[in-house]
């Protein structure tokens, strides 16, 4: 190692200090700098270049398309229609059902992927590693396992006739609930399923906050005479908001789309359009009856609304963090 | 001081604390001894349904009294079974490897440099997770279609050659590398290809092993793309296989759950043999 050189010349980083005539100097010194100027834009081309590719300019494209009247064969033509998707949307009611389903899938998701896993993390934080570590791995797997898979084995476990836990309830001396079939029930149904893959992680999460909290904090007030109540309302639940936060801020942006696979493999949409939420709705205007134009607009919608929505969670996030400190 | 030292230092002051609440215990346990059972029992009757004998399929017995390979055997004759796991396996293996070398590049790129537009860059990359892939389907879909790759598994690899999180995570590593150690690299004559393969590469191991676990689960668990390109099974993934068993009409539970199996089985080993590991790069992921 030649680290004796560093104090030599500390700043010197790229110039290797060779004696040059100044002209050539100045020709080379131009020449290099254009090149390490470039170096970076070459180490980030393919990112970019898959970025580029994939998600922005097929965003451009899908605001174009927004616009006008296709039904993806290559050999039909592309009618310009002006703001007609947009109007027909706005006037479809399955649009409005659609919507107000990915309102009820976020707001089921709530308490399975952030309200449940909360308790659970406050009242497992006391117990023994051991048994601790053995928990912690058996929650998780709900999360690794594909979501097909999922969907196959809750329909199975569901199943009116002759699932397990239909069959369970049966014994109890209910009648067989359709719980994929029920327009009622669909959607609670898979808003339980996609809740079910993350209440491990969610739990794990918030776990992981719950211990990095400083016990000094918690002793102190319990030397102060604070209740558990206390200790949790006034330390535990400040101090865990960020994480907090950042979970319903997760749920929030992803979690309709998370549910795209049961939905797709468990109801399709059904019954009566009752599990249809907004993204599936997208897939059905694109892919089922090729109204590319209608795909294009509600993807349009989808995308605009969710920022706002996602601006309006951060500028929260923001707020809530401050107490960090 | 030295009493504070003294009632700090020992695990035991703690463990009082803890052992007063022993019905607090009793409930945690309780709690988590439902929320596994809960998490973990349909992955069980999985594989136990996909154990019995098909005269025993509706059986409710929690455990299976003659085991039979019937329903493995059932579904690797109606849908090319092996081809789509071995399919699978490929785009998973591909997906990881490039997603690994763009986000060593572009970490690199974001860790190393200031240069004009490097935040704009960045941003750009961060806020890609704001675009579903709903959104931009049907203009994916038809440059696919030009490119005249409906149907193969090249089209499902290419649109994952870079990813946001693994960019962001490598180029956070790469920031918090030692720069004496980079510097004292350069003084030697390496150049930055030099320096990122031979010494920062090599340092991060850790990173990009968590990294390619969570890339390639998943992978293998990806289902919209896949549904959108393949026609053909000898050309799809195993999730689509899967869903061959459910769309006939009449599920055949038996084979379906067979299929199921095999189509976890892959992840759940991972699992078993790397569980720390897994949990701890899908908790750094956050969801995604």
């Amino acid at each position: 190692m030649r680290l004796g050189h560093l104090h030599l010349d500390p700043t010197m980083t790229d110039f290797a200090a060779e004696p040059h005539p100044p002209r050539m100097l100045r020709r080379m010194t131009r020449a290099r700098r254009f090149r390490r100027q470039l170096v970076p834009y070459l180490y980030l081309l393919p990112a970019v270049a898959c970025f580029v590719i994939w998600i922005y300019e097929p965003l451009a494209q899908a605001f174009v398309l927004s616009f006008q009247q296709w039904n993806l064969l290559p050999t039909a033509p592309k009618t310009w229609v002006g703001l007609d998707n947009y109007r027909n949307i706005f006037d479809l009611p399955k649009f409005w059902q659609a919507l107000g389903n990915t309102w009820y899938y976020l707001v089921g998701l709530l308490p399975l992927a952030v309200l449940l896993p909360l308790v659970i993390a406050l009242f497992t934080q006391d117990l023994p590693p051991r048994s601790r570590n053995l928990y912690r791995a058996l929650i998780f797997v709900p999360m690794i396992v594909p979501p097909v898979v999922a969907a196959a084995v809750w329909r199975w476990l569901l199943d009116p006739s002759h699932g397990i836990l239909n069959l369970g309830l049966q014994g109890l001396g209910t009648k067989p609930i359709g719980f994929l079939s029920d327009p009622d029930l669909a959607l609670w149904t898979i808003t339980f399923i996609t809740g079910w893959k993350l209440i491990g992680f969610a739990t794990l999460i918030l776990s992981a906050a719950n211990a990095a909290i400083d016990e000094s904090l918690v002793e102190a007030a319990r030397l102060d005479g604070a209740s558990k109540w206390e200790i949790i309302r006034d330390i535990r639940l400040p101090l865990l908001s960020p994480t907090l936060m950042l979970l319903i801020l997760m749920v929030v942006l992803l979690g309709a789309q998370w549910s795209f696979s049961y939905i797709h493999v468990l109801t399709e949409g059904g019954p009566l359009g009752s599990t249809t939420n907004i993204y599936y709705l997208l897939w059905q205007f694109g892919f089922g009856s090729l109204s590319v134009g209608w795909s294009s607009a509600s993807a349009v919608i989808l995308f605009v609304g969710f920022g706002l929505l996602a601006a309006a969670l951060f500028a929260l996030k923001a707020k809530v963090t401050f107490h960090d400190d | 001081m030295m009493t504070d030292a003294a009632t700090l230092a020992p695990v035991q002051p703690r463990r009082r604390a803890l052992a007063l609440s022993g019905w607090d215990t009793g409930v945690g346990h309780a709690l988590m001894i439902l929320v596994s059972l809960v998490c973990v029992f349909p992955i069980y009757w999985m594989i136990v349904t996909s154990l019995r004998p098909e005269n025993a399929i509706f059986s409710t017995r929690l455990w299976p009294d003659a085991a039979s390979l019937d329903n493995y055997a059932y579904a690797l004759r109606a849908v090319p079974m092996q081809r789509m796991l071995v399919n699978t396996f490929i785009v998973s293996a591909a997906v990881t490897a490039v997603q690994l070398l763009s986000g060593i590049l572009a970490g690199y790129a974001f860790a190393r440099w200031r240069f004009r537009g490097s935040a704009i860059l960045f941003g750009a990359v961060a806020l890609t997770w704001l675009v579903p892939l709903q959104v931009v389907m049907i203009p994916n879909y038809l440059l696919v279609a030009r490119l005249g790759m409906i149907d193969t598994l090249g089209a499902l690899i290419l649109p994952h050659i870079a990813s946001a999180f693994a960019i962001m995570l490598l180029a956070q590593s790469m920031r918090s590398f030692p720069t004496e150690v980079v510097e004292a690299a350069r003084m030697d004559g390496g150049n930055h290809w030099q320096i990122l393969w031979q010494v920062i590469v090599p340092n991060l191991r850790g990173t990009l092993a968590s990294l390619a676990i969570l890339i390639f689960i998943t992978t293998w668990n990806e289902y919209f793309w896949p549904l959108l390109l393949t026609r053909s099974p000898e050309n799809s993934v195993v999730q689509i296989g899967l869903q061959m068993f459910i769309s006939s009409e009449g599920t055949q539970w038996g084979p379906l759950m067979a299929a199921s199996t095999m189509a976890s089985l892959p992840i759940l080993l991972i699992y078993l043999v790397l569980q720390r590991q897994v949990i701890s790069s899908f908790m750094k992921s956050g969801l995604r």
